[in-house]
Order: C-alpha cells, then structure tokens, then sequence
C-alpha cells in the first residue's frame, strides 16, 4: 500500500477496535494494517505520529507493532519502535491502550517487545494508580499476560514478603520498567483483595480518559472565522494587500514565516505549484482575501521548506488576482518544469473549462507523465460546500484553511512523491525524538 | 473567438456597439458567460453605490433616487431589492435619473405574495429578475398592480420543484447559497463592461454597462439571479473524464487546445444562431439629454437599451 493511501486511512477510518467478552477480537482492516507493517514496520509505525492520524487508527499501529515478531529487525529500528510504543501508551487514551493490551492477551502476542511495553504503561504509566483502581481485573490479565501467570504471582508474592530487588524479581521483572521503584506498589494494588461479595457498593474510580502525552498540538478553533483569525501569516498579508504599513507587516512577515518554516525539515525536492490567482480567489466582502493570502502564506512556506518551488500563477498574481481559472494549462505547464511533485491550489471555480483538468490528469499516464499530481482545496473554513467545487475529483485532495492546517497538509502532499519519502521518515522521526523526551520526563517525574 | 470577436456583427442593427468586443468564454456548469470588453463611457452612476431605494408608498409603488452629486443613474432593468420583514419588489422597466433626482415606479411589482411590510432605505441588496421573467415583467411595464407576477412566479417556483407561490425569495434565498456561487464560479475580467450568457448552450442575454465599475456592481445580481437560476435548474451532473488521445505532454497539450479551439468555435457558433441580428421594433421611451431609453423587441429578443447619439451606453436584453 502507498504511503499517501495509508496516511489517509489513518486519518479517515474512525471504527474502535473491539474485543467482546468470550469473542474474538473486532478488527476492520487488520489486513491493512499486517500488509502495511509487512511492506516496513519502522516506516508504518512512524505513520501512526502523523498529524490528524486518529486514535484508533493510532491504537491499532501499536496493537500491529506490539503483535508482531521482530525477528530480523536491526537494533536501531527496534529501538524506534520500542520508543514509539512507548509513546503511543502514553499519547492515547489510557482506555485505547488498555483495549490494545487485552487484544495481545486474546492474539496470544509475547515477544520481549510486547512485555516490556505492557509492563511500562500497568506499573509506570503516569496515573497507573488510578488506572489500576479502575480497571483492576483487565490490567492484571495484562500483567500475567506479559510475564506468564506463574512469574506474575511469584514476583507477587516476593514483593508482598518485601522483596524490592532480588535476583529473581529483577530477571523477572524490573529490568523491563525505567522506573522500577514504583513497581512493587503497584504490583500489590493489582493483587489487592477484590471487595467481598456483598459489600457496600462504593463508585467505581472513574478511568482516566485524557492521555498523558498530547501528540497534536491543539489548534485554534476560532467561533466567528474572520479574514484574519486564520493563522499569523494570513492575518499579515491580508492587512499587507489592504494596504496596511509595508515594513512593519513585512517584518512580522519574516518572523512568521521562519517560525512556521522550523517545523518542518528541508524537502530535497522540486514541487510546482499551480497557484490559482484569479477573481474568485481574492473573494469579496468581508471575506476578501481571505483565501488567497492562505494560499499565499503556504506558496511562502514551500518557498523556505523545498530545495526548488516552481510557481505558475492561473489568472492574474498575487498582488492582483483576476481573470479566469485554467487550471489544465498551469498543470501542463508545471509538468513542464519538472517537478517531482505537482501541487494544485484553488478553490476549485474552473471556469476554463469545468472539466479540463479532469481530462488532462485522466491522460498524463497514457502520456508517459507519472509524475504525482495532488489538489489543495483552498477554502475560507471548514465548513464549506464543495459540492460544485471538485474540479479534478479523481485527484488527491485534502483542504486547509488555516495555517495550523500546514502541519498534516505538507506531509500529505510530499508523501506522494519518491522525494518525500524520506522526508516523512525525517520528520516524523523529528516528532518522535522530541515525544519520547516529553515521554521521558513523564518517567523521570514518577522516579522522582 | 480566442481573438475577440466584434460585437456589431452579431447583435441587431439599430443597437451600435462598434468598439465592443467578445473575449474568451468561461463556463460553470450550465452557464457560459462570455465577457465584453469595451470603451468605459463617463458620467454614470454605478447602481449599488449611487442608487439608492428612498422608499415604499404602497404595494406596487417604489421610489429610487440617485444620491450622487453628479452623473446620470440608469436604474437596471427588471432590479429588485430584498429586505427583511417587508415585501420585497422588483421593477418591470428601466429609467434615467439625474443627480439627486427622486423617480416614483407606480408599476413596480411585488414578488413575495403574502409577506406584508414596506421596503425601507436601510440594509438594501438587489437582484436582478430570473430570466424566465424578465420577458412578462416588460411586457407589464406601465400597468399598476402589485400581484401582476405573483402567478408566474409560482410557476417558476413549481418548476423549480419548490411551492407553486408568489414567492421569488423562494428561489432567492433559499437557494441562495447555491446560486451566489455563480458570482465565484465565474470571473469577471479587468475592464469588463458587459457578458454575453448561454445557458445550456442557449443564448439566454446580454449585458451591457456603461463602464467596468457599473458592470462589477452589477455582476451579483446578473450572473447569480438573472441568469444564475435558469443555469442552476439545468446543472449538469458530473461526467467522467475522457482521457485524450495523446502519448506525450507535447501532444497532451496539441489536444487540450484543438480540443478549446472546437469548444470555442461551436459557441461563436451557437452565438451566431441565435437569431440575434433579425429585424427588432425599437420604441423609445424617456430621455435625458443626450441619452435615449427604448424597449427592443423581436422575436426572439426583449428588453431595454440606452444609447446616445446612436451608441450603445447600456443594454439588458435577453431571449424570449
């Protein structure tokens, strides 16, 4: 499976993974997910910290990693996996992960990658106490899971006689946890007395449904979207084109872009961009400008991001959209610079002519041409009807509206060429190393 | 037509639009809308910013004024406002108006049957009558009755598969959200100052302003209500894309052009059809100045021009 198809199932398929009591566990697109992992496990693992991937999309990346042998795998790529694991248990919802930990017990999944990571989040997890007070039963069948039921209960039964590092309970089990002097409470609580039948009923301890780790930073949802409460970048050149004071804006202009550009790495590749600047673009109203500047500030961002951004303007520029959309022609003619990557950013009025771009991307391969072509649907919110705005749907689309939008839309439009491969893999790589250090100061606290 | 086409030589004789030209056509669905270019004629007020609604008498009677200082108002043909809380009304003619000067329509009609209220001067915004009413609108120029189109407006209301009621804002606002997409769907081109439209492949209207500013005012009410609902009613679905016949981009892009070259020629060609240059009876109806305001029609064209000293200033004629 290609990587932009896999992104997109990631980001699209929003069904829990289910284990019914006494059943089988309920897993749509398990195949999916085994030919995706087979085809490279670092590669498909790294995926699940892609912006916008869903829980449980994200949920069934760990349950795939943590089920499958390693065998064969080198020790740098174990050790990714190893510290995405253990950054999922931490960046999903505790009740996500506990659902994935029964799932290796009903799959019978125990490799020493598997235990490790069950073992870390039942007794290291940063509200294990209050996980375990309430979901005792489920993480316990963890707990024996992971070690075997038999050296479960004997380091049980050593740490209830006060043992807190003998050989037998490091062999067994401290030298998988970073935190071990946690563990021997913890262990206890699981093997704490269930209350006797017929007792009082107290209130169930509620679990814990917010993550301890935030994967996605959380993005601006304003109430009203205005022309300018849509990301800095927008915001600026919107007051740039009204006419608002050049070198003050441009300034800002800089320091928003280079901020913005930091977060992503360096794409050594070649993107043409077909930048649609006609009427419709620059909009009317209070609207006006709106859409263009966004599309505006993500032409920029390219501009410091890519080794080489060849722009055709359709209609008019810019600084002064007009004219109609011809969207067929800017794409023969970015096919023309040779790019590794064609990008097309409208917001979908082809009126030169509705249909053309549809015909000239049906015959690029009978032409020769596989170069990747991807659409960015440039819209003033989220809410817009596209219903007459799909020029080319047979195209790759994905919209953005706000600069916060950049974060998933970039890696989505490099994930369709060879040249963006790599710079997936560096980028998310970037991602993981800064989570597992948010990951390890979370250990580091409960060791303190 | 990629070249620009000369206007006179398509449109009827009395009208003179020497100096007027076709450039490229646009299409958005069912909608083609091919603009005109042409000399910008100085002196005129532009409709949403120099004219303004002062008031409502009664049902049927609406006052316009031209608020600025100096130029002359041509009032659109078959214009309409739309207010909140009150009946909305919509005219069946055209008109001259001076600087500061007021004009009272007695044969206005109303278009929203059973709302009660008058218009007031306050958040106005104006429409331009659907096409398929603009040719009965003209013919009841000059008879006084507000209800006068309440019956074929509900027939264009069934026919839209909506209540068959007296009710414009039906379509209006209702389909609002739809229709104000033509006004994006396509663009005017700088210096624009008049669009020929086709919708379906039909010739459906064209129109004339007297210069760009007067045409951008205009361009809301035109492409998103005069013609906008006709084209909306004929939306055609989406048709799979037919890759061309072609083995490189050199002849990808050789196909896509011959293929524009045709596109264009059938509509110049539709265009020249459209029996547009058969003998029409031109009756004038006001002046100012220099300027003549007449009613064109023939069999197959309606509607009203204003011209001075034979030159076209302004048009709005549309296909019966």
């Amino acid at each position: 499976m290609d990587t932009p198809t896999l992104l997109t199932h990631l980001q699209t398929h929003d069904t829990a993974l289910t284990l019914p009591r006494g059943g089988t566990l309920r897993w749509d697109d398990a195949d999916l997910h085994r030919a995706a992992h087979a085809a490279g496990p670092e590669h498909y693992a790294l995926l699940a910290l892609a912006p916008g991937a869903l829980p449980w999309q994200r949920a069934r990346v760990l349950l795939q990693t943590l089920a499958a042998s390693q065998a064969g795998l080198d020790d740098p790529t174990r050790g990714t996996l190893a510290r995405l694991a253990r950054v999922l248990t931490l960046a999903l919802p505790p009740a996500h992960v506990i659902t994935v930990l029964l799932a290796l017990r009903r799959l019978r999944a125990n490799h020493k990658h598997t235990t490790r990571t069950v073992l870390r989040f039942v007794l290291e997890h940063p509200d294990a106490d209050a996980l375990i007070a309430a979901r005792r039963p489920a993480l316990l069948d963890c707990f024996e899971h992971a070690l075997g039921k038999t050296a479960a209960r004997g380091c049980a039964r050593r740490i209830d006689d006060g043992d807190t590092g003998s050989d037998y309970l490091r062999r067994r089990l401290l030298r998988f946890l970073a935190a071990p002097a946690a563990a021997p409470a913890r262990v206890q609580a699981l093997y704490a007395p269930a209350p006797a039948a017929g007792a009082a009923p107290g209130a169930a301890p509620a679990l814990p449904d917010r993550p301890a780790l935030a994967l996605d930073t959380a993005r601006e949802h304003p109430a009203t979207v205005t022309a300018t409460n849509r990301g800095d970048i927008a915001a600026t050149l919107v007051h740039l084109y009204r006419g608002g004071p050049a070198a003050d804006l441009h300034a800002a202009l800089g320091r928003q872009l280079d901020a913005a550009a930091r977060a992503f790495p360096r794409f050594a590749g070649t993107v043409a961009l077909v930048l649609d600047a006609s009427a419709s673009m620059r909009g009317y109203g209070e609207r006006e400008w709106a859409v263009l500047s966004q599309a505006a500030a993500l032409r920029m961002l390219l501009s410091q991001v890519c080794d080489r951004l060849e722009v055709v303007e359709v209609g008019g520029d810019e600084r002064a959209p007009r004219g109609a959309t011809d969207l067929a022609a800017g794409v023969l003619d970015a096919l023309g610079t040779g790019p590794d990557l064609v990008a097309v950013v409208s917001d979908g009025y082809e009126n030169r002519f509705p249909g053309d771009l549809a015909r000239v991307t049906a015959t690029l391969p009978r032409a020769g041409v596989t170069t990747p072509v991807v659409f960015c649907h440039a819209l003033f919110s989220a809410a817009d009807d596209l219903a007459l705005r799909r020029p080319d749907p047979s195209l790759p689309q994905r919209g953005f509206w706000h600069q916060d939008d950049f974060t998933a839309l970039l890696p989505w439009m490099f994930a369709h060429c060879d040249a963006g491969s790599p710079w997936l893999d560096t980028a998310l790589h970037a991602r993981l190393d800064v989570l597992d250090r948010r990951a390890a100061d979370l250990t580091t606290a409960i060791a303190a | 037509m990629t070249e620009m086409t000369a206007l006179d030589t398509l449109l009827p004789g009395p009208l003179s639009l020497a100096g007027h030209r076709l450039g490229t056509p646009q299409q958005a669905g069912a909608l083609t809308m091919v603009p005109v270019s042409g000399p910008a004629r100085p002196g005129f007020v532009p409709p949403r910013t120099g004219l303004k609604l002062s008031r409502v008498t009664g049902y049927g009677r609406l006052e316009l004024r031209n608020g600025a200082p100096a130029g002359v108002a041509i009032v659109p043909l078959h214009i309409g406002y739309v207010q909140d809380a009150a009946q909305n009304h919509a005219l069946c003619r055209s008109a001259l108006l001076g600087p500061g000067q007021k004009l009272l329509f007695e044969d206005a009609c109303c278009v929203q049957q059973t709302q009660g209220g008058y218009l007031t001067g306050r958040d106005q915004w104006f429409f331009v009558l659907p096409g398929e009413l603009r040719a009965r609108a003209l013919q009841l120029r000059g008879v006084h009755g507000y209800a006068k189109l309440w019956d074929d407006i509900a027939d264009l209301n069934h026919r839209c598969g909506l209540p068959r009621r007296g009710h414009l804002e039906q379509i209006l606002s209702r389909k609002r959200p739809v229709l104000t997409q033509f006004q994006s769907r396509l663009e005017p081109q700088p210096g624009q100052v008049g669009a020929l439209f086709l919708v379906a492949g039909r010739f459906a209207g064209l129109e004339l302003c007297p210069d760009p500013r007067y045409f951008a005012e205009m361009w809301p009410a035109l492409a998103c209500f005069a013609y906008g609902v006709a084209a909306w009613r004929t939306e055609p679905g989406p048709v799979p894309a037919a890759p061309y016949d072609a083995g490189t981009l050199a002849e990808l892009r050789a196909a896509l052009d011959r293929d524009r070259t045709d596109r264009l020629t059938g509509i110049a060609a539709r265009i020249a059809t459209a029996a547009l240059d058969e003998p029409a009876d031109v009756q004038e109806e006001e002046r100012y100045l220099d300027l003549r305001l007449s009613t064109v029609t023939s069999p197959h064209l309606a509607g009203q021009i204003v011209t001075d000293g034979g030159r076209a200033v302004y048009a709005s004629l549309f296909a019966r």
